[in-house]
């Protein structure tokens, strides 16, 4: 390894071997036994080939900010981290695209741009630190993707590695390249699939306008009827926040904003063009006080309006200020019962003597409740995961997913059967086995694991089941 | 079940299906792949039958199955903006039960009467205000399908954002049956717009409608359709905003500014005049007997306009091209006067490769097809397309023949 990525980009120490123990999902670590650094897609390719010969797991890592455990080494893996690959390759701003190593820093690329009026939509709240090949494993999404969709919906082409070390570009600048659309399932895949080693973004340009506006309410029920009925009224955000009394709280001792203390609040941004956007976001905020909101600000400056999303966004951390620990989940429901859902959420909360903050994504009903707990009182932090899975299943109950931008990775592997049949599972293990047959890439992600009902495996082979892609190991 | 035998109005381009199915529920459906997988049959699919055209004609074919008995809608939440429909619906009969909620699924590909749900996703079909709205790959939530083994699965979700499992959905938009059959779709709807305008600028040549798409970018403006229609070597292009009120007359204003700084001249049209317009862009989506897709990098429009339609053009009477110059789309058709049209059509292929882009023919008369190759060589990623064909329907049993490479 050494004699390709070159001995200064290969760790075997176990000090520097720390870091790499964990992604932004904090417990459950482990130890890789080796980490590469690989530079260019070649070397990239060449590491994957000699961990396979070596018949280790691969183990793909942007900057390590996933809440998932995507990144989560395995027992004898080797990481491959792709944050030395961060140059911009290619700029078109006549087709308004970029095209970027996969280590760039999400927010590095609209930084490259914002010169000419050009942005790159997907926003996750990380994106001042988290990678673009981060954001194509995970298919990240962002306050803003209520109007303006995921990395998914911004990813044009991308030159992947794929388990055997072969590389294969999928998509392309030009609309529908003729073909099974490959990319579409790569994005999102969380490192099952191929390691990205370029990528083809489209960039937009800057909205004309922008109008935000904030919004209080005695509780959540008032807040998410004023979400349902904006949205209604037949008006796209570009975002709209909510958070509850708890998460307010903490909001305020961290960023010293002087927000009420209420039982809800809303932040809204409407974008677009300037006529557009200053009819919807005044009916937007008519129709907030006629859901009940108490109080209402319009941020007379940018940097007023920059103070109040710095307030949403420092909502996870600031969360620390109030509880010694706290576990983010990352669950989807229907719009439409949010008031219910939270109920629900308090009462679940009650029952496990926790508490719960939430701060979310509300225009798509992506929850991020936020147990907190003190793992220094026995049997709290197992409790407060017991909380998040119920959750979790409740978000199920409600038709909603258990997962709108955080992904599966390690953490949810389990609840997956609460989603889908193993019939649905089985369909997503055979397009797995197409791209990596032996589940060399990431195993042990995604899947819950099937046992082999006590069958043994070949010696130095894998099971016939897990060649067929139908089961893995891990 | 229904079942029958093939007769020639079952064919797929000349080839008669030796039985049919039309399955009433989705378990109908289910158990008719069942039956395909177990006696190992050959098995195509049509819904309104709109782009049989697509494609090569099948290399076998013991089972047809018609989807449009599955026409039901499943689940609808007006306040969540999502819905559930079977697959075999046609597109207009699910908008007739949108609109009265004051939404649509912002599809609006040719033939919407016969169109299905499901045969929208398979073959990706979009109209003009995919500018705005995206493809189906954008608006596409959730699938349910029969896979080749007869097998009923389904993947993504019912909400609008959801990231649990690998996207099938949205692998499923293009890939022309040969997955699996479609069940059921669930699709993200939108609000209809209070509003609408269209402005035309007639007779623009390619390069002042590039710097127009352009410039309608740098003035930040969101229009739902951008659409050119050929006419001899120049365009007639109609921008086109649609929302509330106060939006699309800002917009308009501003674009005819825009306009005028590219040195065009725009006039919004009456709603009459509007509406002539987008039934001339139709009848050019829907003329036939010879229909191509073109796709090129969007700034290259100027280059398709002087290498790739012209040859097409030419030998083609009536003619017709509709392009999308924001998106780098468009379509060429029309009556081939003689076998010269083949040539043509590998001379435009040649033309939109040249520039990063592709071909596909879309419809094309018998005698024409053996010499105009409709998907165009296999891409680089051929091989790894084939894998996924193999694990999903290692039998080859779906479409058999039709898709690119013979996926």
């Amino acid at each position: 390894m050494a004699a390709v990525v070159g001995p200064r980009n290969c760790f075997v120490d176990p000090a520097e071997l720390l870091t790499y123990e964990c992604d932004g999902l904090t417990h459950g670590r482990t130890r890789p036994d080796l980490v590469v650094l690989p530079g260019s897609t070649e070397e990239v390719a060449e590491v994957v080939r000699l961990t396979r010969a070596a018949g280790r797991p691969i183990v793909p890592r942007g900057s390590g900010t996933g809440l998932s455990g995507g990144a989560r080494p395995l027992p004898g893996c080797v990481v491959v981290g792709l944050s030395r690959m961060r140059r911009i390759l290619e700029v078109n701003l006549a087709d308004a695209w970029i095209r970027v190593e996969p280590g760039v820093i999400n927010l590095d690329v609209t930084r490259a741009v914002a010169g000419a009026g050009y942005y790159y939509a997907p926003d996750p709240s990380s994106q001042s630190i988290c990678s673009i090949g981060g954001n194509v494993a995970e298919n990240s999404g962002g306050a803003h993707c209520l109007k303006y969709g995921f990395t998914v919906n911004h990813v044009l082409g991308a030159r992947v590695v794929l388990e055997d070390g072969s590389v294969v570009d999928l998509g392309g600048a030009a609309a529908d390249a003729p073909g099974l659309d490959l990319l579409a399932v790569l994005v999102g895949s969380e490192g099952l699939l191929g390691i990205v080693t370029e990528v083809t973004l489209r960039l937009l340009r800057r909205p004309e306008a922008t109008r935000t506006f904030f919004a209080t309410f005695p509780s959540t029920d008032e807040a998410g009827e004023a979400v349902s009925r904006i949205i209604a009224a037949g008006i796209l955000p570009a975002a709209i926040e909510m958070m509850d009394r708890l998460a307010i709280v903490a909001a305020k001792a961290a960023t010293g904003l002087d927000w009420p203390d209420v039982g809800a609040a809303l932040l809204m941004d409407a974008d677009g063009p300037l006529a557009e956007v200053e009819h919807t976001s005044e009916r937007a905020v008519e129709i907030a006080r006629q859901a009940g909101a108490l109080e209402l600000r319009l941020p007379r400056s940018e940097a007023e309006r920059q103070l109040m999303w710095k307030g949403r966004k420092s909502a996870f951390a600031a969360v620390g200020r109030i509880s010694p620990n706290y576990l983010v989940e990352d669950g989807v429901i229907p719009r439409s019962r949010i008031a219910s859902v939270l109920r629900e959420i308090e009462g679940m909360a009650r029952d496990h003597g926790l508490r719960v903050a939430n701060v979310f994504h509300a225009g798509d009903g992506n929850l991020h409740p936020l147990v907190l707990y003190d793992a220094r009182e026995r049997g709290q932090e197992e409790r407060a995961e017991h909380l998040g899975g119920d959750i979790l299943r409740m978000c199920v109950r409600y038709g909603g997913s258990i997962t709108g931008e955080h992904g599966v990775g390690a953490e949810k592997a389990a609840y997956m059967r609460d989603m889908f049949r193993e019939e649905d599972l089985e369909t997503m293990r055979l397009v797995r086995a197409a791209f990596d047959p032996e589940s060399a890439l990431n195993p042990g992600k995604v899947f819950p694991v099937t046992p082999l009902c006590g069958e043994k495996p070949e010696r130095g082979g894998p099971h016939p089941a897990e060649r067929a892609g139908l089961v893995e190991r891990w | 079940m229904r079942e029958r035998p093939g007769t020639e109005s079952d064919a797929i381009l000349g080839v008669v299906p030796g039985v049919v199915f039309e399955p009433e529920t989705v378990d109908e459906a289910t158990s008719a792949l069942a039956r395909c997988a177990r006696d190992r049959l050959t098995v195509g699919f049509v819904g309104g039958g709109t782009e049989l055209g697509l494609g090569c004609p099948p290399s076998e074919l013991d089972v047809l199955v018609r989807t449009t008995g599955l026409g039901r809608v499943i689940e609808y939440a007006p306040s969540d903006q999502v819905v559930v429909a079977e697959a075999g619906m046609p597109l207009a009969a699910l908008q007739r039960v949108l609109a009265p909620q004051g939404q649509w699924l912002a599809l609006d590909p040719p033939w919407p009467d016969r169109a299905t749900l499901g045969g929208i996703v398979a073959t990706n079909a979009f109209g003009p205000r995919r500018a705005r709205f995206g493809s189906a790959r954008d608006l596409v939530l959730g699938v349910s399908f029969v896979r080749a083994d007869g097998t009923a699965a389904k993947a993504g979700g019912k909400v609008v954002k959801n990231v649990a499992g690998f996207d099938l959905p949205r692998l499923m938009v293009g890939a022309l049956g040969t997955l699996g059959l479609l069940t059921s779709v669930t699709f993200r709807v939108h609000p209809l717009p209070e509003a609408a305008a269209t402005v035309l600028f007639p007779g623009a040549d390619a390069s002042s409608a590039t710097a127009l798409v352009a410039a309608l970018r740098a003035a930040q403006l969101e229009p739902t359709s951008t659409a050119a229609l050929a006419v001899s070597d120049r365009f007639d292009l109609a921008v086109r905003f649609e929302g509330f009120a106060a939006g699309v007359a800002g917009q308009v204003e501003r674009l005819v500014a825009a306009a005028r700084e590219v040195g065009l001249a725009g006039e919004r049209l009456a709603d009459a005049q509007a509406a002539a317009f987008f039934a001339r862009h139709d009848a050019v989506r829907e003329m036939g007997p010879l229909r191509v897709k073109v796709s090129a990098p969007p700034s290259r429009f100027p280059e398709v306009a002087r290498s790739v339609l012209p040859p097409l053009l030419g030998e083609l009477s009536p003619a017709g091209a509709a392009f999308y110059p924001s998106l780098g789309l468009g379509f060429v058709a029309g009556r081939p006067a003689d076998a010269r049209a083949g040539a043509a059509v590998l001379s435009a292929r040649t033309g939109a490769r040249a520039v990063g882009g592709s071909l596909v023919v879309c419809e094309a008369p018998q005698e024409l097809r053996p010499s105009v190759d409709v998907w165009g060589a296999v891409p680089p990623a051929f091989a790894l397309m084939q894998r996924v064909k193999n694990r999903l329907d290692p039998d080859r049993r779906l479409n058999r023949g039709r898709y690119l490479g013979g996926l």
